[in-house]
């Protein structure tokens, strides 16, 4: 069967010295929650990107629709004094990300420069991952395979051509998640590009008001970073010691 | 163009300059990642042969009408993001602008045109289509025209028009004139009418204002929902974060309004406000700046006139009275102008929520008044006006004596007639104009892209006029609720496959055009409405035909012609915007319309057309400043609440919501989508004994519908808010059945001066279903 995603192929855990992997960048983003507008357009942009198939009625009165990336808004208070706080939630990609730990089928994992992946080729649909992940990250695919293109016929009707931008062929029966776009990433490593400033993710790219930042956090240099050390930061849950890669700045 | 290249330069010294200094000065900011897009480079030809290429065209999800660039894969759209030529929005998009895709490849779009079997109209009534030919469709049209033409009646004929491209307005304009119709309605007078007739009271210009977000320093939003439905909606957007953390001062944002909304959740405060008592609130903030001195004195002194005048008024406001009406603390009140006088430059922004009520130009006038009393007026950081691209002027229509004397003839929409004086366009007076033949009978109609029947107060109403008029024919990509009624359907292109130029609504000051090219081939026998205008008009013959001959080769001719004066057309097509001149600031000599050739802050210009129009004017003399009640529709006792319908982000204004994408996100703030909740203010539905998820009915003294109900902490206790935009019952597996429509529950209520169709002023009581 012609694989799902065409995913690189790592080896996990693996604990060598070599001098190349001390160059490993760490990706991560930065999320302005004073700049963002929660106006979807990161969530659109996924969509658009990845071929996440968009849900109906019915499957989000089960809360069956797959999201890579959904706003969720969480109000304190009563009127007239309330807050709505609307957070754009991506995957965390955690750097000890608890639904690698579960994953009994070592379907998920953590890539050398810190984006977690799920295999679908590997993964058997258990959901432990989904029942680990802190922040709901995860969604399980209910769809039938005849419904693979979920009515995206503007989608290149030949697959081969989608090489040029991964639409990714959709598989029924396991749980996929956020990439950090890494398709993007590795080509534009590939190309000799700047990830971060000529490279980023689909919903970075799409904000359109520059709320998000991209790059690699061990760059003083980049974009993250330089938005990392801009003021306050917090990351969500940090409690639980997942140390996430994506970090919010509060209003 | 320069210009484009030189903010690039700029964008990329902030770059490099933030990221030298960010340490040390601590910018507290994000820099704006590079627009460029990461996949620029040739495809690999790995895979088979495939072919890629990047098209710069238009938006037409809103107004806005943004630069974008789609990739186009096999001749599949795959993609949209926006143009980084583009200055308006820094080559930003809003998130309706991805949903183009979905727009253009909505699995139900009609192929050819359509021919109703059926002779009986209504809503739940299957029009029977059977496909037709062009030349069948087009040659009924042309006989029903010619025969208008020939009894020397082409003003029986009425076009009505929803959101189409500026090329496609300014065809069927000339249509329209060539024909001898005046009765071209758009959908203005749903929309913003009242806004715009503020702005023209205080300075003569009868259009939305421009704002420098990038300079101001405070905004005061009256209502402005600039996060959902403001326009141009991409700019706003960037610009909120520029504002908040790209400068070295982070903007106040103050936001008024009954609901809390996603932009009220954005903003650094919300005050919620009695709702229609926005201009109230105006004239409270005037008055404590006049009583405290704190106005722009050089400004009022040099540039203003009828200041004196206007003092009387406001100081008939005095700030007790203003606080009971509004319901906001004096203090508050005191406090935000106390902020909004001394912040220079500091923004007053009304919203549809302050202006579509039965005084509306009023309110709309009271907060302009506002901006001229700090001297926000043309200033950096201030209100500015917005330019025009200069398009190639074309030869004036070929008019033969049968289209000047229709011409002449009184509009149906009733502007300038002694029902409304002052008006220019009153939408929501068509369907009683139709139904009564006010002043005269519709024999036959054109519909452009417009799904009135679903936008206006009162749907009823629609739905009985298209019923009565003899012949409709209806230009839509889709069969929208308006479309049931047609007699003949023609099935035009989307924004993506055709050909037109666009400039935005008025936002940022400069101006700026954008080309709109076909990106790929038009679905079935699709055609652009204006290609379709031209084949009538040739159809026609005579004056008519002879009035589109010398505009260039077809839709494409006509675009290549009118933008020949800006830029060369291979440039454009390469580039797709093309850029104004830098925008001048306080051009006070020449600037205001009045006439006293000031800031008028006692209009002139209304006094003109009170003095020309007699009687009925007088009525408006005294009705003026208005500010101590709302005229509601439904008694309080019986109907306790006022309804609040408002436009999400998500909904889309030509008339389809068919869209996945949209629907599944269509409320952020209350997590949902594929729905309409009531919001109900949670005390109150405690005491109504509603709980959450309750199936509610919602009742206005003209109609009642039944929907979920959303116990909510941000809405005033008195306020009952439902989102638009869905309830739609024609067409469509992602949007039929889906939600209701609170447009059905609203009143008719007109601004008397502008002829605004109001929306925020119809009472409504709740009880469980």
């Amino acid at each position: 069967m012609e694989s799902a995603v065409r995913l690189p192929i790592l080896i996990q855990g693996s604990k060598s010295t070599r001098p190349e992997e001390e160059k490993m960048p760490k990706w991560a983003m930065v999320i302005d929650l004073d700049k963002c507008t929660g106006c979807q357009a990161c969530i659109v942009a996924c969509k658009a990107e990845n071929n996440v198939p968009h849900g109906s009625p019915e499957e989000q009165r089960r809360r069956r629709d797959i999201y890579w990336n959904k706003i969720i808004a969480v109000t304190r208070g009563r009127y007239p004094k309330v807050q709505t706080e609307l957070i754009p939630m991506p995957c965390m990609q955690c750097d000890h990300p608890p639904c690698v730990t579960v994953c009994p089928a070592r379907a998920t994992y953590r890539r050398e420069d810190g984006i977690v992946i799920q295999n679908y080729r590997r993964c058997i649909g258990c959901k432990y991952c989904m029942v680990a992940c802190p922040y709901g990250a995860r969604s399980f695919n209910f769809r039938k395979q005849d419904e693979m293109e979920y009515h995206r016929p503007d989608l290149p009707p030949d697959p081969g051509s989608r090489e040029v931008w991964p639409f990714p062929v959709r598989t029924q029966g396991v749980v996929e998640k956020c990439t950090f776009c890494f398709h993007r990433i590795d080509r534009g490593i590939r190309e000799g590009k700047r990830i971060g400033v000529e490279v980023l993710p689909a919903c970075v790219e799409a904000c359109p008001s520059c709320a998000m930042a991209f790059g690699d956090l061990d760059d003083p240099q980049s974009p993250v970073s330089i938005a990392f050390g801009s003021r306050t930061a917090f990351r969500l849950r940090e409690e639980l010691k997942t140390n996430p890669k994506v970090i919010y700045l509060p209003r | 163009m320069e210009r484009g290249e030189s903010s690039n330069m700029n964008r990329r010294t902030f770059l490099k300059l933030s990221a030298l200094t960010g340490a040390a000065v601590g910018l507290h900011q994000i820099t704006p990642p590079s627009s460029v897009v990461s996949v620029s480079h040739p495809p690999r030809k790995k895979h088979g042969a495939f072919e890629e290429k990047w098209v710069p065209t238009s938006c037409l999800g809103c107004s806005g009408r943004c630069a974008i660039k789609v990739r186009v894969v096999n001749g599949r759209a795959v993609k949209i993001v926006g143009n980084p030529f583009s200055l308006l929005s820094d080559g930003k998009v809003c998130p309706r602008a991805h949903v183009g895709l979905q727009i253009l490849y909505d699995p139900e779009r009609i192929g050819s045109p359509l021919k109703r079997s059926n002779r009986e109209k209504g809503r739940g009534i299957d029009p029977q289509w059977s496909p037709i030919s062009w030349d069948q469709a087009l040659k009924e049209i042309k006989d029903r025209l010619r025969s208008l033409r020939e009894i020397h009646k082409p003003h029986q004929l009425l076009m009505l028009h929803g959101l189409n491209s500026k090329s496609t307005e300014d065809m069927l304009f000339r249509f329209g004139e060539a024909f001898g119709t005046p009765n071209i309605v758009s959908g203005d007078g749903l929309d913003g009418e009242a806004e715009k007739t503020g702005n023209w009271m205080a300075d003569g210009h009868h259009e939305f204002s421009a704002y420098d977000f990038d300079r101001t320093q405070y905004l005061l939003l009256f209502g402005a929902d600039l996060l959902e439905s403001g326009r141009p909606l991409s700019r706003l957007l960037r610009k909120w974060g520029k504002i908040r953390r790209e400068r070295p001062s982070r903007v106040k944002i103050v936001m008024v309004h009954p609901r809390y909304s996603v932009t009220s959740a954005k903003s650094d405060e919300w005050i919620p406000i009695f709702p229609g008592t926005e201009g109230t609130l105006a004239m409270g903030m005037a008055y404590v700046i006049l009583q405290e001195k704190l106005y722009d004195k050089a400004f009022i002194e040099r540039w203003t006139a009828g200041f004196e005048n206007y003092k009387k008024v406001v100081f008939r406001f005095p700030l007790e009275q203003v606080s009971t009406i509004t319901g906001i603390p004096s203090y508050t009140i005191q406090r935000l102008a106390r902020e909004f006088a001394m912040t220079k430059p500091a923004i007053a922004i009304g919203g549809k929520g302050a202006y579509a009520l039965p005084e509306g130009s009023y309110h709309g006038y009271a907060i302009r008044c506002l901006n001229g009393l700090v001297g926000s007026i043309d200033i950096p950081g201030g209100l500015l006006y917005q330019e025009k691209p200069n398009y190639k002027t074309i030869p004036p229509v070929a008019e033969d004596q049968i289209a000047k004397k229709g011409r002449k003839r009184p509009l149906i929409q009733l502007g300038g007639s002694e029902r409304f004086p002052f008006a220019r366009s009153v939408t929501n007076q068509v369907p009683e104009s139709i139904l009564k033949d006010i002043p005269y009978s519709i024999e036959m109609a054109i519909g452009f892209n417009c799904n009135f029947m679903m936008t206006a107060p009162s749907t009823k109403r629609w739905e009985e006029a298209m019923k009565k008029v003899p012949f409709y024919i209806h230009l839509s990509p889709f069969v929208s609720e308006m479309a049931l009624y047609a007699d003949i359907l023609l099935p035009t292109t989307t924004y993506l496959e055709e050909w037109g130029y666009e400039h935005s609504s008025p936002g940022a000051g400069f101006a700026e055009m954008r080309i709109k090219q076909p990106v790929v081939q038009p679905y079935g026998e699709a055609k652009s409405s204006t290609d379709i205008l031209l084949m009538l008009a040739k159809r026609l013959g005579g004056s008519v035909e002879k009035s589109f001959t010398s505009l260039g080769e077809g839709h494409e001719g006509f675009v290549k012609l009118r933008t020949s004066s800006l830029m060369d057309w291979k440039g454009l097509l390469e580039k797709g915007v093309w850029v104004g001149p830098e925008y001048q600031y306080k051009k006070y000599d020449r600037i205001f319309n009045t006439p006293s050739k000031r800031f008028e802050f006692s209009s002139g210009n209304l006094e003109t057309l009170i003095a020309k129009s007699g009687k009925r004017g007088e009525r408006q003399r005294e009705d003026r400043h208005r500010y101590d009640a709302v005229r509601f529709l439904g008694e309080k006792e019986s109907y306790p609440f006022v309804l609040h319908p408002y436009q999400p982000l998500m909904a889309f204004e030509h008339g389809s919501q068919n869209y996945p994408w949209a629907q599944e996100i269509y409320l952020p703030l209350q997590g949902t989508g594929w729905d309409t909740p009531v919001e109900i203010n949670s005390e109150t539905a405690r005491r109504l004994g509603i709980r959450e998820g309750d199936e509610i009915w919602v009742e206005s003294p003209f109609s009642k519908i039944k929907a979920r109900a959303k116990c909510s902490e941000g809405l005033q206790p008195e306020v009952i808010a439902i989102p638009s935009g869905q309830g739609h019952y024609a067409y469509g597996r992602w949007q039929k059945g889906i939600g209701v429509n609170p447009n059905e529950l609203i009143g008719v209520d007109f601004d008397g001066i502008s002829g605004q169709a109001s929306y925020f002023n119809t009472r409504v009581k709740v009880y469980k279903a």
